[in-house]
């Protein structure tokens, strides 16, 4: 009788710890490392169907300017998260400065039909740590864990 | 299932009786059987809602194809392109499937016009009736050819997703393809044997809370008619139907049935998961195990930044092009299969349960369907939300040749979804995740063999997947 | 019975209607003027060539099959259109006199962007034949493929701003707008080397001198608008910095068989003219660089801009090409 109480405490509260680190894992803020704010230049190749270099790092604060070259045809750039835009002919380099306050991982892609594949010509500028992947991914343990127990229920 | 059920379930099972399902006396508490709705039920028992909306899909059908064969080479002005990969693709993938199961193949129209040659009419069968009605070769049977033909669309796919000719000409190929199976072979061999949607469709209607099942055995039994069995265009006998993957929710057994003993179930979801089998035929596996590879392939070269790869899915036939498909072949017959086999095999060896591997490994295989369906929900999303408006625009302009029919020609560039649209994806790859292992847990516990050290190796594959999607598409 | 036809009146209906539309809009569409633009590998414009008359509105409506183009009238002020990919432009064109009109592309689309050319030919009442004079190159007999270079290169780019400084007065003959057109920089310094009032002065003033009468025979608004013709159709090729290192430079300089054969067979381009190199720009009078833009490359790549820019375009061109060495004052 007591076993059973005490089991049936002890299922009640691993539920509730569950929950505690799923709340914790989503609200807790990340440790902030903070960098000096520098400026940044990134000189993009814009071709079909794809960025050279596609992949941007850079720190929270940091001022970014893209220097977008297109090398065959009109191409577009617009990135996700921060709205911002700006289209490059061949021959005259588009500029877009802008301050990375909004940290995460964001796809920029081109705006100006430049072919088949344009609809993915897709690169990811990554603004200091990326929240939501380590979240995503320390909930995915978690999940693990809630699903085994569900069952066992 | 609730513990009341899941004990009854496991008495039957221990009792050794082979079809457990033949004991199910009434419908189970937990079916709202929608056939009995009053309003409903019309609609299920003429044949002329369902015709309608086949009529119009298939003038849809015919439409997408003229505007994919004359239309604008421009994909994104092309009624083909977008309605097909993203408007029809979305639906199928956020609203056909997981809440209808294999819905979409009632109301498809590629299999229309075969089957109104053997039948002999359009709306009900007529006497004068065309086609060989040959039965389907017995080695060809399975999803193995569903399978097969999804994998190419993998190596195609760049080229198919973005040219509204090549849309067309598939299209028009698949239809082709339907009529003349359609006259050769009985019943509906293209959706059964064939057709790739129809391979995944199929087994993500596990999943899915919608059923046909019977109400009463015994009164089957004591039928001996089964008129049920003489209509169904899928060769299917109702009271066998263990589950829903190859049940492509026609009706016809519905209506020809004299006793109305069948019934179309709303039921909770994954309900055909966790049941332990008896087979081993392992080409639902394999087709599983490609949907989940194709999921990481499709999530890199398409939301990917990496360009390489991206030209060379597209530069078909160059030594790059052939280099990817290695790769994704690699990954699809060698990778995925392959560790999923491992995981199985040291779950096995750990645990000290001893069973047949191919049997143990198809039986492991349902633990895969939640995880791909949700894991395509998320690329479907990650890709197409950003695409919608075009939907939009390309309804007043189809063929991308200066038209505005209802006003929507020029919305303009899309908006910005990139606030929600990640956060959904992660969310709904936890689901994928969470459920999957909810159903390796329900098998292991059927099972109730060391169920940690069974199940932990392949809740180690769910994961690394898992984790592998989450940082191709939100990394 | 009756179900079974009825069921069949709405399929073909359905399909019929299907079918229909868009083959009663293609019937209809193809009475009109549609004007489909392509990279010039894949077609250029189709259709080609136009016609119209003197007075006659030609009412056109263009639509890209592949990536962003746009039309404009060589040597006129019709704005430029873009021709967006699956998107109709409507553009309504009037010509006051007959004559060949040539339609091209504004908005580089591959490296024969150029080429991407078509014609209008508008017909109407003969008139006098205006009497066209020939470019100055051809008044002057120059011979602009021949090799060039200067025999005295300065050591530091010559300076407008020095060269004013300096207080010199350059002899009146020196300073006409003529003598600018007509002479190479390298001539006038060694006019000037000539000159016995000068000749305290070293060869880096003379160069500086140079520049400043090269400044004083262009207008401030020539070189804004050299700056931007060169921006939308020299710098692909000749590079933002004028270097011969533009973005399709590599693409010129290519082998010319198999499948890097960017022209066609027969003709040899070649890499872009630096215009930062002083050894050819010299040695080059304005004449000589209006003829090379006018008449083209002769197989090297380079476009022949005569139907496209007006004289003086083209003057404002060869304006800004100068500020690729000398330098001005902002």
């Amino acid at each position: 009788m007591i076993n059973e109480i005490s089991g049936r405490r002890f299922t009640v509260w691993r539920w509730v710890v569950l929950a505690g680190m799923v709340f914790l894992v989503l609200f807790l803020p990340f440790p902030v490392n903070a960098t000096t704010p520098v400026d940044r230049t990134f000189r993009i190749q814009a071709s079909r169907f794809e960025y050279s270099p596609s992949v941007l790092s850079v720190h929270p604060g940091d001022r970014v300017t893209i220097e977008l070259l297109a090398t065959d045809v009109v191409h577009g750039l617009y990135i996700d998260g921060y709205d911002l835009e700006t289209t490059a002919d061949p021959g005259q380099t588009a500029r877009l400065t802008f301050v990375a306050d909004r940290q995460g991982s964001f796809r920029f892609r081109c705006t100006v039909t430049c072919g088949n594949m344009h609809p993915f010509m897709i690169g990811k500028l990554q603004v200091g740590h990326n929240a939501l992947l380590w979240r995503g991914s320390l909930l995915a343990g978690l999940a693990l864990i809630a699903g085994a127990w569900r069952v066992r229920k | 299932m609730n513990r009341l059920q899941e004990a009854a379930w496991e008495e039957r099972v221990s009792q050794g009786s082979s079809e457990p399902i033949r004991s199910r006396r009434l419908t189970l508490p937990e079916r709202i059987d929608l056939y009995r709705i009053p309003w409903i039920r019309p609609l299920l028992q003429s044949r002329w809602p369902q015709f309608l909306i086949r009529s119009l899909t298939l003038a849809g059908f015919v439409f997408t194809i003229a505007a994919g064969l004359f239309g604008s080479r421009v994909g994104s002005h092309n009624f083909a392109i977008i309605f097909v990969w993203i408007a029809w693709w979305t639906a199928l993938k956020l609203v056909f499937i997981p809440l209808g199961g294999r819905s979409w193949c009632s109301v498809c129209p590629i299999a229309l016009p075969g089957e109104w040659l053997q039948q002999g009419g359009i709306l009900e069968k007529r006497h004068r009736r065309f086609g060989l009605n040959l039965r389907w070769p017995k080695r060809l049977r399975g999803s193995w050819l569903q399978s097969s033909g999804f994998l190419l669309i993998g190596l195609f796919s760049a080229l198919t997703l973005t040219n509204a000719r090549v849309t067309a000409w598939v299209l028009v190929g698949l239809f082709g393809m339907a009529i003349v199976l359609s006259l050769v072979f009985e019943r509906r061999a293209f959706c059964s044997y064939i057709c790739p949607i129809g391979g995944f469709t199929g087994i993500y209607a596990k999943t899915a809370p919608v059923e046909v099942r019977v109400i009463d055995t015994k009164i089957c039994a004591a039928h001996s008619e089964k008129t049920c069995y003489q209509n169904c265009p899928w060769g299917l006998y109702p009271v066998a139907l263990r589950d829903s993957s190859q049940c492509g929710l026609c009706m016809e057994c519905l209506r020809s049935c004299p006793k109305d003993n069948i019934a179309v179930n709303l039921r909770p979801f994954g309900s055909d998961l966790g049941q332990a089998r008896q087979s081993s035929r392992l080409d639902e596996t394999f087709l599983a195990l490609v949907m989940i590879g194709s999921a990481l392939a499709f999530s890199a070269v398409f939301v990917g930044p990496w360009g390489i790869l991206k030209s060379a899915a597209f530069a078909i036939g160059s030594p790059a092009w052939a280099l990817y498909g290695l790769g994704f072949l690699a990954l699809n017959l060698v990778v995925m299969p392959g560790s999923f086999a491992l995981a199985v095999w040291m779950g096995q060896r750990w645990s000290g349960y001893k069973t047949q591997l191919r049997r143990a490994i198809a039986n492991q295989s349902q633990v895969l369907l939640p995880l791909g369906l949700f894991a395509w929900i998320a690329f479907t999303i990650s890709f197409a939300l950003p695409k919608l408006n075009y939907v939009l625009s390309v309804v007043s302009d189809p063929f991308g040749w200066g038209w505005n029919l209802l006003g929507t020609a020029n919305t303009t560039w899309s908006p910005d979804v990139s606030g929600f649209s990640p956060i959904l994806q992660v969310a709904l790859l936890l689901i994928g995740l969470l459920w999957s292992t909810s159903v390796a847990w329900r098998l292991a516990k059927v099972n109730n063999q060391s169920v940690f050290r069974q199940t932990l190796p392949i809740l180690t594959f769910c994961l690394v997947f898992s984790l592998a999607m989450l940082w191709l598409l939100v990394g | 019975m009756h179900k079974e036809w009825l069921a069949r009146i709405i399929v073909i209906v359905l399909v019929a209607t299907a079918i229909a539309i868009p083959i009663g809009a293609w019937w209809v569409r193809s009475q009109g003027n549609v004007i489909h633009a392509r990279m010039a590998e894949t077609g250029g414009w189709t259709p080609e060539n136009l016609t119209t008359e003197v007075g006659q509105p030609l009412h056109l409506r263009l639509t890209s099959d592949d990536v962003m183009h746009s039309f404009a009238i060589g040597q006129s002020d019709q704005p430029a259109v873009d021709v967006i990919p699956g998107e109709m432009t409507e553009v309504t064109l009037t010509f006051d006199k007959p004559g060949k009109y040539t339609f091209y592309c504004t908005r580089w689309c591959s490296v024969n962007h150029w080429r991407m050319r078509g014609t209008i030919e508008v017909t109407g009442p003969e008139t006098t034949a205006e009497a066209v004079e020939p470019p100055l190159y051809v008044t002057l007999g120059l011979d602009i493929d021949a090799e060039h270079h200067t025999e005295v290169i300065p050591e530091q780019m010559p300076s407008a701003v020095r060269g004013a400084k300096l207080g010199v007065n350059i002899p009146a003959e020196y300073q006409s707008h003529e003598y600018y057109l007509s002479n190479s920089p390298v001539e006038l310094w060694k006019a000037l080397r000539e000159e016995s009032s000068l000749s305290r002065h070293g060869d880096q003033d003379l160069w500086d001198l140079v520049a400043l009468t090269w400044q004083s025979n262009t207008r401030p608004q020539d070189l804004t608008e050299g700056m931007q013709l060169f921006a939308t159709n020299c710098a692909a090729c000749h590079g933002e910095a004028g270097a011969g290192d533009g973005v399709f430079a590599d693409d010129l300089d290519q082998p010319k068989t198999g499948e890097h054969a960017v022209m066609q067979a027969g003709e040899m381009t070649t890499l872009p003219t630096d215009f930062t190199d002083p050894d050819h720009m010299l040695a080059a009078s304005p004449a000589h660089l209006q003829g090379k833009i006018l008449r083209g490359g002769m197989g090297t790549g380079m476009p022949y801009w005569g139907p496209i820019f007006t004289e003086e375009q083209t003057w404002a061109l060869v304006a800004y090409l100068w500020t690729f060495q000398f330098e001005t004052e902002d």
